[in-house]
């Protein structure tokens, strides 16, 4: 037997009332013209679908095109900017050589873009021009930042790290074993400017292999930091230090899916 | 662009080694560990400071490292035999400390030029990835070679090292690949 006491009934009755009462509201009612726009302000602007991105040996070799052309921007930014002073004025040539290897591996690359049916790149990946390098730029370029030449070769190192690392990337996902080829060839060119880069800012025999700054426990700038390449995250510490003496770190991704220079990506 | 968006071609090479890629890779163990043995020669001769010392042994240890990674690659194939022609190569120019960061320098930029070389050949990915990841390091302790004592840029950024890979024909692969009778 249920017991429903009489001020049960009289709540479930009054939720009956003021449902029913409320879908009424919500449906058609006579006399009344349904309206498209009842539940909108203003009409709704049609969308447009993104295309569909689909990871080819073209749009991995586009993508690393685009970051020699990251390169070469900021290799022209700094010696353009007079940016190399000091005892760092000396690295100018080092720079050059850096920036014309940098476009000549853009050509080489373009090359095969065009050769697997694709077409050229010839400008800078926008997003990680976005993200990584004009921060550190303004960071670096802040007048308060003491140490500008020294952070602009640690953001040159960063950015050579960055290549090596897609190179060495997008070897497991080209599909043709040519390819990875010539992107590993290019990758040692990367490396080794990294190397060159390295020894300026933590040099010796002392600092090629991985050391600690005891200081901050972070890991010093070393020419072979591990046995194997990495295909981790690249540290950038620049700007002006704070009060205890630490400089803002930035972290570089190489290009993710959001980052990869698809088949419909143009230069603006 | 959104990563549900993008997608990878439905064609993939193959994770694992072939047989002709397991050949390839033992040829790398080979010259890893021929180049192993010369660090450990350069650092036995006693011509080096110590933290020039510490250096070559990251370097051969590195080396060693290689070629452990070739075992697990390539399995019951490999021997675990230094290329001897290699080794005869450099291990007379490990006399003095000049003449042999000359000959070590050499050394990394043919590894790296072979296993570049060997690179080109492979199908399989796994291979594929870590033998990628040898030759980055390979061209930065090259590198390194041009750096110290003191710079030389034509020496760290240029190799004109010749490949001692072997060419090894890869077996037709299978398809996979459905097809519909009319």
């Amino acid at each position: 037997m249920n017991n429903i006491s009489r001020r049960d009934a009289l709540r479930v009755g009054g939720l009956s009332v003021f449902g029913a009462a409320f879908l009424a509201a919500c449906g058609e009612q006579a006399g009344v013209v349904p309206s498209a726009n009842i539940l909108s302000e203003g009409a709704v602007t049609p969308t447009t679908a993104l295309p569909e991105g689909v990871i080819t040996d073209v749009v991995l070799l586009r993508t690393a095109a685009s970051l020699e052309y990251n390169a070469i921007d900021t290799y022209n930014a700094v010696l353009e900017g007079g940016l190399l002073t000091g005892d760092y004025a000396k690295l100018t040539d080092a720079v050059k050589r850096f920036r014309d290897d940098h476009q000549a591996h853009a050509d080489a690359v373009n090359r095969l873009v065009v050769a697997s049916g694709g077409k050229a790149h010839t400008c800078a990946n926008a997003r990680i021009d976005t993200l990584y390098i004009q921060p550190a730029i303004a960071l670096i370029t802040a007048k308060d930042n003491p140490d500008l030449s020294k952070d602009i070769v640690a953001l040159a190192h960063a950015l050579e790290n960055l290549a090596t690392q897609t190179y060495q990337g997008v070897v497991a996902s080209l599909t043709a074993p040519s390819l990875r080829a010539d992107a590993i060839r290019i990758a040692q060119d990367e490396a080794r400017h990294a190397v060159v880069l390295a020894q300026v800012l933590n040099g010796g025999y002392a600092s090629v292999g991985p050391t600690t700054n005891a200081a901050t426990g972070k890991p010093n700038i070393a020419s072979v930091p591990a046995a194997y390449g990495s295909l981790g995250t690249v540290m950038l510490q620049a700007g002006a230090p704070s009060a205890e003496g630490v400089k803002t770190a930035l972290t570089l991704e190489t290009p993710s899916l959001n980052g990869l220079i698809y088949d419909f990506v143009d230069c603006q | 662009m959104t990563t549900a968006q993008a997608r990878f071609p439905r064609s993939t090479p193959p994770a694992q080694p072939t047989d002709a890629d397991k050949q390839l890779l033992l040829f790398t163990q080979g010259v890893e560990l021929a180049a192993r043995d010369l660090y450990k020669k350069a650092v036995d001769s006693g011509k080096f400071s110590d933290d020039e010392v510490a250096m070559l042994k990251m370097f051969g240890e590195h080396h060693n490292s290689y070629a452990q990674a070739m075992n697990g690659l390539i399995g019951k194939v490999a021997t675990n035999k230094r290329n001897d022609s290699l080794y005869s190569t450099h291990v007379g120019q490990l006399a003095s400390a000049q003449s042999a960061y000359a000959s070590l320098q050499s050394l990394e930029n043919t590894l790296a030029t072979t296993n570049t070389d060997i690179l080109g050949q492979l199908l399989g990915l796994d291979a594929a990835r870590i033998l990628a990841s040898i030759i980055t390091t390979e061209a930065r302790m090259a590198a390194v070679f041009g750096t110290l004592p003191a710079l030389s840029l034509t020496s760290a950024l240029n190799s004109s090292a010749n490949s001692l890979a072997p060419k090894i024909a890869q077996a037709p692969m299978a398809s996979t690949e459905t097809t519909v009778a009319p």
